[in-house]
């Protein structure tokens, strides 16, 4: 049972890596596309209203400098925050925010319980008396993000399901699938919820379990525990197959489209990108295109 | 109503009725007294798909046979397919790409619609719902998932005929204003499904309204512009702008055509020379006036900023685009100045940006920069006492929310207007005049008085609300649109309520606001008559 847990703990990770990177791969490799973006820009200086360069007279003669750290910042914010949402749509937010809470400190805590090994195996000791103020600090962060996640997520979870199901609007388009995850993701947390409160008010067995992981020497854990860490696990196989990616994938909507204000210069990296794009033959077969053709060639053939 | 409704063979998927439209204020604050809206001859719904919500917007005819039912649904799946590959779609893959695959359904963003608003929130014009019968279609047809999938994944549903001919239609009954896009939380952007839907029954199908495209944007590039006019007819039209000019301001101006190697070509929407020459007249009026070098074409097409393609075609985006570019090349002026055109705006120097590589990369701005550079350095002599009457600024979505140009327009009316007043919201929150993607030309049915009771209600809202203290005929108002289609719009707005006669409501452009306020110019320029 030990190795069986231990493994399927290792491909879980795997698993949820390599998918989340086929998927963001595939994500990237896609063309560039015409711009198509929407103000405000939030590395515009005139970001406060939603002004752009093209405010200015003769605009292509000034060169931009584009400025992640205030769109990366202001993504950050709203990941933790869920403050569109929350002006939107409170009742929604009331669900939505603890869910999302939940989700973010498991997997910290999970992360976190993973850092409590190795520095066990570096020959820290991880308690609350610990002799290390390392060993203290990590005690604590485990037990709290465990302790929050575990509450929130479950809080969470129920709110979710009542607001699908009173809304009409979310109603209307939510799907079984939808509510067979906020069920599953409310087992996950109510699983750690009870595996904390009864057996393991320390959150020990978790470290234990990673410090064996680490070492390849893997160790039991209760029933509880055990039951906790195969669902966590069955959480990250299954997240790749849910819209979960949006956490990334968010950032790229946002950098990549919303916010790509990029002007094509030329002789550009952009504008070499771009007369590949348009050397590809088109498909298209309505009467008036002239299939067959490049894009290039067909914007100069009239029909 | 169930999303999978759509393919269901009923009569009619939904009726827009008076009383569900949400409330104007006063003086239209009573439903009772609410135009109604034209029904569809016998004739026209034996002829022509209808039974989506009662409105024609392209008239799709009906099919005669199954076989032709088969081929319709095939060519729109084969389109569909397309639409989804790197090579046939590389221009808009990315983001349509994440729209499909990323949106958790929060419905966050219909509140943000105004057409669905403005209906009594109708579920056919959600936002969410296309992209959702869309995703559907996908997930079934293309991805061709199981059963038990499509059960678990809410995906099931029947695509036949009618899902397909209503879903054309539906794809206009959103004005591409992508206002819900801009609330989106997650970067989802339904208004672009819209848009790719239209590219599907285009550039695959061979469908699309009449005016954009057979007098659109194949006209624009046979005959020179959508509107007809030939280059030889711009000759007249040219003649007749100057004798106006003279008759108006006391003075002969020469309004410069194909001057080799001006420092700027700049070019109207020609709607503008048919429906509102005034505005073209003003603009000749300030530059000559304030000394700019400038030039229009005569060319084919240099004479016409419009691009219908953004709204439905990528090839006739291009071809437009491409066309545009080769003329300001040819005529070796220093850059191309885009006049008050919204869409025109972001055709050319925004989504054509990434069309025109290598010697087609001409530099190319907006109009609205330089006349506010004029206007605010004095270049001309300006007295804002003559603009003294309430004006508002309706902002064109394309040029705002789509491009960032909010304060130009701006800083002009404050200078010249004391009475200049902001509609809410405004900037780029605004609200879509209703006319938006096209919708302002298409005549087609009773498709103009859906645009005027349902997509531009909130607009026409918003215009009462901003003059509600002055709202009696005996104070002339003014709605200052800076581009021609949101001026189309407004125009069918208020004649379909009669509200210049109601409550002395004017609009135009901006460039007349301009001229009017001109020190030297003896006569008002403005002549508040209704065309
Ligand atoms: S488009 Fe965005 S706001 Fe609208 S339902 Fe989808 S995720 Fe929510
Ligand atoms: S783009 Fe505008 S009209 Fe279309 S669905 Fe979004 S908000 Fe509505």
């Amino acid at each position: 049972m030990n190795t069986f847990l231990a493994i399927l703990t290792y491909f879980a990770y795997c698993f949820i890596i390599g998918a989340y990177t086929v998927k963001i791969i595939k994500y990237l490799k896609l063309p560039t596309h015409l711009r198509w973006e929407l103000y405000p820009v939030i590395h515009e200086e005139k970001y406060a209203y939603g002004g752009s360069y093209f405010e200015k007279k003769e605009w292509w003669n000034e060169e931009k400098q584009k400025r992640y750290a205030k769109g990366i910042l202001y993504l950050l914010k709203e990941y933790f925050t869920l403050g569109d949402y929350l002006t939107r749509n409170v009742l929604y937010w009331l669900g939505l925010f603890p869910w999302h809470i939940g989700f973010i400190l498991i997997i910290a805590f999970h992360i976190l319980c993973f850092f409590g090994a190795l520095f066990m195996v570096l020959g820290f000791t991880i308690s609350s008396g610990s002799p290390d103020l390392w060993g203290r600090i990590l005690f604590y962060s485990i037990l709290i993000t465990g302790i929050v996640s575990f509450i929130t997520g479950t809080v969470g979870s129920i709110l979710i399901i009542i607001n699908r199901i009173i809304d009409k609007s979310l109603r209307t388009y939510a799907t079984p699938l939808n509510f067979l995850m906020y069920i599953f993701t409310l087992v996950v947390f109510i699983s750690g919820l009870y595996s904390w409160y009864f057996i393991d008010p320390d959150m020990k067995e978790y470290r234990e379990f990673w410090k064996g992981l680490i070492t390849f020497h893997f160790v039991g854990v209760e029933v509880g525990t055990m039951v906790h860490i195969i669902l966590f696990d069955l959480f990250l196989i299954y997240l790749p197959f849910t819209r979960s990616l949006h956490y990334i994938t968010r950032l790229f909507a946002f950098f990549l489209i919303r916010w790509d204000d990029e002007p094509n210069r030329k002789g550009s990296e952009l504008e070499k990108r771009l007369i590949k794009n348009l050397n590809q033959k088109v498909g298209w077969q309505g009467p008036h295109i002239g299939a067959g053709r490049s894009w290039n060639e067909l914007a100069r053939y009239d029909r | 109503m169930k999303i999978e409704d759509i393919s269901k063979n009923t009569e009619q998927l939904v009726t827009i009725e008076s009383k569900d439209l949400i409330p104007l204020p006063y003086p239209y604050d009573d439903p009772a007294n609410e135009p109604l809206m034209k029904r569809l001859t016998d004739d026209q719904r034996m002829r022509y798909e209808a039974s989506l919500d009662g409105i024609i917007a392209i008239g799709i005819p009906k099919p005669s046979s199954k076989e032709e039912e088969e081929v319709f649904v095939k060519k729109f799946l084969s389109g569909l397919e397309k639409l989804l590959t790197p090579e046939n779609n590389w221009t808009f893959l990315q983001p349509l790409y994440h729209s499909l695959e990323y949106c958790v359904k929060c419905q966050i963003c219909n509140d943000s619609c105004p057409a669905y608003l403005a209906s009594g929130k109708k579920e056919i014009y959600r936002p969410t719902y296309r992209a959702e019968v869309l995703r559907r279609i996908i997930n079934k047809y293309i991805k061709k998932r199981n059963k038990l999938l499509l059960r678990l994944t809410g995906s099931d549903i029947d695509l036949n005929w009618t899902l397909v001919a209503r879903l054309g239609e539906l794809a206009y009954r959103c004005t591409l204003c992508r206002k819900c896009a801009q609330v989106c939380p997650l970067g989802v952007d339904n208004g672009l499904i819209s848009h790719e839907i239209r590219k599907i029954f285009s550039q695959k199908m061979g469908i699309a309204p009449k005016e954009l495209h057979e007098l659109g944007t194949m006209q624009q590039l046979k005959a020179g512009s959508s509107t007809g006019i030939t280059p030889k007819a711009l000759g007249n039209i040219i003649e007749f702008m100057e004798e106006e000019i003279e008759e108006k301001i006391g003075r002969k101006i020469k309004i410069p055509v194909d001057k080799e190697g001006a420092e700027i070509l700049l070019i109207h929407n020609a709607g503008e020379f048919v429906s509102w020459p005034e505005n073209t007249e003003a603009f000749a009026i300030i530059f000559d006036i304030a000394g700019i070098d400038w030039t229009l074409s005569s060319d084919l097409v240099g004479y016409d900023a419009v691009n219908y393609g953004v709204w439905y075609d990528d090839i006739q985006l291009a071809r437009i685009a491409v066309k545009h570019a080769e003329i300001v090349k040819a005529l070796k002026v220093k850059k191309i100045n885009v006049g008050e055109c919204g869409h025109a705006h972001k055709a050319m120097i925004v989504v054509a940006d990434r069309i025109l590589t290598g010697e087609l990369n001409i530099p190319r701005e907006s109009a609205l920069p330089i006349l506010a550079d004029i206007v605010l350095n004095n270049r001309i002599k300006l007295d804002p006492e003559r603009n003294n009457f309430p004006v508002t600024l309706h902002d064109p979505c394309n040029m705002v929310r789509l491009m960032g140009i909010v304060e130009p327009q701006r800083q002009i009316l404050r200078k010249i207007c004391p009475q200049f007043r902001e509609m809410e919201p405004n900037g780029v929150d605004n609200y879509c005049c209703g006319g938006g993607s096209g919708f302002a030309i298409m005549q087609s049915m009773n498709f103009p008085d859906w645009r005027s009771a349902v997509s531009g209600r909130m607009k026409l809202k918003q215009i009462l609300e901003v003059f509600h203290d002055v709202i009696g005929p005996d104070v002339k108002k003014y709605v200052c649109a800076p581009c021609s289609n949101c001026k189309g719009q407004i125009r069918d707005l208020f004649a379909y309520y009669n509200v210049f006669e109601r409550c002395n409501i004017f609009y135009g452009g901006l460039v007349e606001l301009i001229v009017n306020a001109m020190v030297d110019i003896k006569k008002p320029f403005i002549e508040w008559e209704w065309r």
